[in-house]
């Protein structure tokens, strides 16, 4: 099938994976205290994002060569010490999963992170390395965007602007990304503070989103 | 015999007593079966504490689902976490008779999708206004099962339940009504049979989940012309 097309499926809001129940962590970040929502983007871009771009992009590579997904789940975890990340990641890949499913015969997986369930259905609808990097970094950045209009009175079209404002730093995402094939290649770039955050709202009681 | 639990959708406006009847069903059928409750809440998991402070259920067998401020999205468009999460709870709690899944206060026009109940109530009170029931909608005129509410305010609130319990009935071209109070053990009784036929004829196989049908198109004035649409 055409890659541009399944890109653009893959990259659709009204997906049903479950995207609704998201901020990317921006719900926590805003109670927090944080107000710069596109420099949030770009921080995430840098960091936690790139880790699950590369954490993808790796498992693609493993699934085209046949080789074992353990090794990559486990460099993953390692660069998510977060355990409420670790959490979320893995309850998306099974909505993913789910969904994928029913879409392409997917490789066997046993709850993997969301990295991986994306690299599983890339894999499955033959989408490119660099492809699925952008995925994941417009997915990250539209999630944001799309969450702050629930949580901050904002102009939709600010938020669009936002999200396009990020697309040369999601398209060096996955210029650095793309190539990438061993699990010890995955950066280590992670987000303290994101990571504070996410465990801060994993444990809060009134919150709209899920994470 | 299906493998999995009867999924009971409860839904309906705002505070009209949709996790109170929730905690009502788990007190009078937790002995005889085997529950547990998917709550969706707007905002907070207020439901899901108010079930598991009600101590009708083991506050394990209570997940909240946050749906992003999209309740309607999370029980039709993508029901996704939804269905997980009562996936996860059939799973912990093997064999399970029931999972009711209880739907963020939304408005007249959210129903579930039959793919993710198999049966559905929809709930609305006499508070709300005796015209309510008349004024239809898919849930009203189509959901398995209509609920009214507190009838026990109706002479607080100035309206007559048993002319709301008629309006609804007419709205719904013969399917059932239950006038409800709990404090009125008959009409608690009526409902819990329901639930109860409903579990026996998914038991054996007999229960097709019925879609209460998209939503009714309607009209806004647009200052110099009416015109009809649907939402999505």
């Amino acid at each position: 099938m055409h890659q541009e097309l399944i890109l653009m499926l893959l990259a659709d809001a009204r997906l049903p994976v479950a995207g609704h129940t998201q901020s990317a962590g921006l719900e926590p970040a805003l109670r927090a205290g944080l107000t710069d929502v596109p420099r949030y983007i770009s921080t995430r871009l840098k960091t936690v994002t790139r880790v699950e771009a590369a954490t993808a992009v790796v498992a693609l590579h493993s699934f085209r060569q046949g080789l074992p997904l353990a090794a990559v789940e486990a460099a993953w975890a390692a660069r998510t010490p977060s355990p409420a990340m670790r959490a979320t990641s893995r309850q998306l890949a099974r909505g993913l999963l789910r969904l994928g499913g029913r879409l392409w015969p997917l490789p066997d997986l046993h709850d993997p992170s969301r990295g991986v369930a994306l690299g599983a259905l890339a894999f499955a609808a033959g989408l490119s390395p660099a492809s699925l990097a952008r995925l994941i970094g417009y997915d990250d950045a539209q999630t944001v965007a799309a969450a702050a209009l629930k949580l901050v009175p904002l102009d939709p079209a600010d938020a669009t602007l936002w999200v396009v404002g990020a697309m040369p730093l999601i398209q060096s995402l996955a210029d650095d990304v793309a190539g990438l094939t061993e699990p010890h290649e995955i950066p280590a770039s992670g987000a303290p503070q994101i990571e504070v955050w996410a465990e801060a709202h994993a444990i809060a009681s009134r919150r709209l989103f899920s994470a | 015999m299906p493998e999995r639990a009867l999924r009971l959708g409860v839904c309906g406006p705002v505070g009209t007593g949709k996790s109170s009847l929730i905690a009502l069903l788990c007190r009078e059928l937790s002995t005889e079966l085997e529950m547990a409750v998917v709550t969706n809440d707007i905002y907070t998991d207020e439901d899901a504490r108010f079930l598991r402070s009600a101590g009708v259920l083991d506050p394990d067998r209570i997940s909240a689902v946050e749906t992003g401020a999209c309740p309607h999205t999370a029980i039709r468009d993508d029901i996704t976490a939804n269905l997980m999460a009562v996936e996860a709870l059939e799973e912990r709690f093997a064999p399970l008779d029931v999972v009711l899944v209880e739907s963020g206060g939304d408005n007249l026009t959210a129903t579930f999708s039959p793919a993710l109940v198999d049966v559905q109530i929809f709930v609305l009170d006499v508070a709300g206004g005796g015209d309510v029931a008349r004024k239809g909608g898919p849930g009203i005129e189509r959901a398995d099962l209509l609920v009214v509410n507190k009838t026990d305010l109706a002479p607080y609130v100035g309206v007559d339940a048993a002319q709301m319990k008629a309006d609804g009935q007419a709205a719904r071209g013969g399917r059932p009504v239950v006038a409800l109070s709990r404090i009125d053990a008959e009409s608690v009784s009526e409902l819990t049979a329901w639930v109860l036929g409903c579990v026996a004829s998914h038991r054996a196989g007999e229960l097709r989940p019925q879609d209460p049908g998209p939503m009714a198109p309607h009209s806004h004035a647009h200052g110099d012309h009416d015109h009809d649409h649907t939402h999505r």
